[in-house]
C-alpha cells in the first residue's frame, strides 16, 4: 500500500519535472550561467588569448579609486532615475485629465499612449532630429521666438545632453505611466468619493485623502518602471549620443558595453556589471520596501 | 428636526426620463422606505436627495431648506453605501473621524463622538483596524458608524445589507431598526427586498418606472394593495392572480374563472362582486388564504397538486387554477404529496379584486 502510494508520488514528480526543465534549463543556461560566469569573471585577469589569471579586487579597486567614467556614468544613471518623478507628475496629470468624462477622452489616452510602443531606436531618431541644430525644430521655434540667434547643438553640449535624452525618455515612458495611473485611478471605487464629498471634503483634499493614498502602489510601479528605465535605456542612448559629448550621456549600462565591446576589456566590464547589478537589486529592494511591498497592488475594501 | 419634502421631482439622463415628478413627504423621525424592483428610480431618488445626483426639475426640501443647490456636505445627511465605501486606506476610527476632521471639531469632540458611535454599534474593538481586516457584517456597522458621528437630520440608506449573506442581513435588518429607535431622526432607505421593506418602514413607497405606485403603512400595502404591481411585490410567496367575470345575480352570483369553472360566492359578499358584474377581472389571493377541506364539503376547488415545497414552519403547494400557477400556504405535515387532489376553500373575504384592463384595485 504504502509503496503503492509512494510510486505514484514518484510519477507526479516525474511529471512536474518534465514540465519544468525546458524552462529551467533555459533560464540557467542564458540568467543564472552567465551571471555567476560573470561573477567570477570579474575577479580574474582574462581576455579572449590569454588563460585567465585570477585578480582579486584589483578590477573593483581600478574602479571605485582610478575610473572617472565609471563615477560620471554612475552618477548620470542616478540623474536619470532622480528624473522619473518627474514623468511621473506628467502622466499623473495627464491621467487625471482623461480619467474625467471629456469628449474624446478615449482618443487621447491613445494618443498619449502611442509613444510607447514605438520602437526605442525610432524615437532616439525622432528626438534627434527633433533637437538638430540646424533644421531642427526645437531650435526653429527658439529661433522664431527670438530666444537664441544661432542654433543650440542640444546632443553635442556637455550642458544640456543629459537633459535632452532624459526628455526623449520621459516622452517615451510618459504614455506607459498614465497607463498604470489610470488603471489605478479606475480602481478607486466612484462610492468612495461621494462618501467623501457628503463627509464635506473638498475636490482637493478628495484627492489629497483619497486619491493619492489609494494611488500609491500604482505610484511606486511606475517609480521601479523608471528605475529598470534608467539601467537598461541602452538603445535610446546609443543611437542619441553614444554617451557622448565626452561622456557626458554615459550611463553604466553603455559604458558596460564600451568597455566590453569596443575596450575588449571584458573582465573590467564583469566587475562593472556587478556593481550595477548590486545596485540596481538594492534600488529595487528599497523601492519594494518604501511601498510596503506592494507596488502595483490594488487595494480593496 | 427635519423632515424631507419632494415636490414634482423629475430627473432625466440625457433624454431618458427615470423619474417622473415624484411628490413626497416623509415626516421628522420617520422611518420611509422606497422599494421596487430595478430601475425604478429607487436610488436615483435617495441620490437626489443625496446631492449626488443633480435634479433635472422639481425641488427637494430638508425642513424648511430648498436643497436642490446645495453640495452634499451642507444638506446635513449622512449616507450609507451599498457597498459601503469606507475608505480601505484608513483604520476605522480614522474612517469614522473623516467627516468630522473635515468639519474642523476639536479634537477631543472627534474622539467622543467616534468612540460613542462604536459602543453603539458594538465595534469598540476594531477601532484600529483597517477595512479589509473586518467581515462583512463588521464594515456594515462601520458604515453606519461613519454616518451616526455625524449626528445628521436626514440618514440615506442605499440598499445596505444587499451584500451580505441571509442570516447576517437578518440580524442587521434588527439592528438597523433598533438604532433608528436609539438615534431618533428621518430614515429613508432604500431597498428592493419587500420583506426588509416591510419589517423596517413606518411608510413604504412603491416604485415603478420613476412612479409612485403606492404610499401607506407596511398592513396597508400589504392589506389594501392599490395594484396588481403592489399586490404582486409586496409578500412571499406573491399574491396569485387569477382573471375572472362576476356572472349571474340575485343571490346566484359567481365568479367565472378562463376554464369555465365558477367560484361560488358566498349570500354575504354577493353584494362586493356584484358591483362589479361583467367586467374583465382579475381575483388576488394571497396564498395563506386558502383552507384546507379534508373532507372535500364546501370546498371552492379541488385542483392536483403539482409541487409540494415543506418549509418546516408551513407547507406551500403549487397547482394549476383556471390556467394560472397558484401557491398555497398549509400548515406542515398535511401528508400530501404530487398529483393528490388538493380540496381548498378560498377566503373570499380576504380576495381582492383588480380591473383587468388597468390593473387598478377595484
Amino acid at each position: 500500500m504504502a509503496f503503492a502510494i509512494r510510486k505514484k508520488r514518484t510519477r507526479e514528480l516525474l511529471l512536474i519535472w518534465f514540465f519544468l526543465a525546458p524552462s529551467l534549463l533555459i533560464f540557467a543556461l542564458y540568467r543564472i550561467i552567465p551571471l555567476l560566469w560573470n561573477g567570477v569573471l570579474s575577479f580574474e585577469f582574462w581576455s579572449p588569448y590569454k588563460p585567465a589569471e585570477f585578480a582579486g579586487l584589483y578590477h573593483y579597486e581600478e574602479m571605485i579609486l582610478y575610473d572617472d567614467v565609471f563615477w560620471q556614468s554612475f552618477w548620470n544613471t542616478a540623474v536619470f532615475m532622480a528624473s522619473a518623478p518627474i514623468g511621473i507628475l506628467f502622466a499623473l496629470v495627464i491621467a487625471l485629465l482623461v480619467d474625467t468624462p471629456i469628449r474624446g477622452r478615449n482618443v487621447y489616452r491613445t494618443i498619449v499612449f502611442m509613444s510607447y510602443p514605438v520602437m526605442t531606436v525610432a524615437v532616439g531618431i525622432i528626438w534627434q532630429w527633433l533637437y538638430n541644430e540646424d533644421v531642427g525644430l526645437i531650435n526653429y521655434i527658439l529661433r522664431s521666438l527670438g530666444m537664441s540667434g544661432r542654433g543650440i547643438p542640444f546632443l553635442n553640449s556637455s550642458t544640456y545632453a543629459l537633459p535632452a535624452v532624459i526628455v526623449a525618455s520621459i516622452w517615451q515612458v510618459v504614455g506607459f505611466y498614465m497607463i498604470i495611473l489610470l488603471t489605478g485611478l479606475q480602481n478607486i471605487p466612484q462610492s468612495l468619493y461621494e462618501a467623501a464629498s457628503i463627509d464635506g471634503a473638498s475636490a482637493w483634499q478628495r484627492f489629497k485623502r483619497i486619491t493619492l493614498p489609494l494611488l500609491r502602489p500604482s505610484i511606486f510601479l511606475c517609480f521601479v518602471i523608471g528605475i529598470i528605465n534608467s539601467f537598461t535605456n541602452f538603445d535610446l542612448i546609443y543611437v542619441m549620443t553614444d554617451g557622448g559629448p565626452s561622456h557626458a550621456t554615459e550611463l553604466l549600462v553603455t559604458y558596460i558595453y564600451r568597455v566590453a565591446f569596443k575596450l575588449g576589456q571584458f573582465d573590467y566590464a564583469a566587475a562593472l556589471t556587478i556593481v550595477n547589478f548590486a545596485f540596481f537589486v538594492f534600488l529595487a529592494w528599497l523601492a519594494n520596501r518604501l511601498s510596503g511591498g506592494e507596488a502595483g497592488a490594488v487595494e480593496s475594501t | 428636526m427635519a423632515g424631507v419634502s419632494l415636490r414634482k421631482v423629475v430627473k432625466r439622463f440625457g433624454d431618458n426620463e427615470v423619474v417622473h415628478g415624484v411628490d413626497l413627504e416623509i415626516r421628522h423621525n420617520e422611518f420611509v422606505v422606497l422599494v421596487g424592483p430595478s430601475g425604478c428610480g429607487k436610488s436615483t431618488i435617495l441620490r437626489m436627495i443625496a446631492g449626488l445626483e443633480e435634479i433635472t426639475a422639481g425641488e427637494i426640501a430638508i425642513g424648511d431648506r430648498v436643497i436642490n443647490e446645495l453640495a452634499p456636505k451642507d444638506r446635513d445627511i449622512a449616507m450609507v453605501f451599498q457597498d459601503y465605501a469606507l475608505y480601505p486606506h484608513l483604520t476605522v476610527f480614522k474612517n469614522l473621524s473623516f467627516g468630522l476632521e473635515m468639519q474642523k471639531l476639536p479634537t477631543a469632540e472627534i474622539k467622543d463622538r467616534v468612540e460613542h458611535a462604536a459602543r453603539i454599534l458594538n465595534i469598540t474593538q476594531f477601532l484600529d483596524r483597517k477595512p479589509r481586516q473586518l467581515s462583512g457584517g463588521q464594515r456594515q456597522r462601520v458604515a453606519m458608524g461613519r454616518a451616526i458621528v455625524r449626528r445628521p437630520n436626514v440618514f440615506l440608506f442605499d440598499e445596505p445589507l444587499s451584500n451580505l449573506d441571509a442570516k447576517l442581513r437578518t440580524q442587521m435588518r434588527t439592528e438597523i431598526k433598533k438604532l433608528h429607535q436609539t438615534v431618533q431622526t428621518t430614515v429613508i432607505y432604500v431597498t428592493h427586498d419587500q420583506i426588509e421593506a416591510m419589517t423596517l418602514a413606518d411608510r413604504i413607497v412603491v416604485l415603478r418606472d420613476g412612479y409612485i405606485e403606492q404610499i401607506g403603512s407596511p398592513d396597508e400595502v400589504y392589506n389594501r394593495p392599490n395594484s396588481v404591481f403592489v399586490a404582486g411585490f409586496i409578500g412571499a410567496p406573491t399574491m396569485n392572480f387569477v382573471r375572472c367575470r362576476a356572472e349571474g345575480g340575485d343571490g346566484g352570483l359567481a365568479l367565472r374563472l378562463a376554464d369555465g369553472s365558477a367560484l361560488a360566492v358566498s349570500p354575504a359578499l354577493q353584494e362586493r362582486f356584484g358591483r362589479h358584474r361583467d367586467r374583465e377581472l382579475v381575483l388576488g389571493i394571497r396564498p395563506e388564504f386558502f383552507q384546507l377541506v379534508p373532507g372535500g364539503n364546501g370546498a371552492h376547488i379541488a385542483p392536483r397538486i403539482h409541487v409540494v415545497e415543506p418549509l418546516g414552519s408551513d407547507t406551500l403547494f403549487f397547482f394549476d387554477l383556471a390556467g394560472s400557477e397558484v401557491v398555497a400556504r398549509m400548515p406542515p405535515l398535511t401528508g400530501l404529496e404530487p398529483g393528490d387532489p388538493l380540496p381548498l376553500a378560498i377566503d373570499m373575504d380576504k380576495t381582492h379584486l383588480f380591473d383587468a384592463e388597468t390593473e387598478k384595485a377595484v
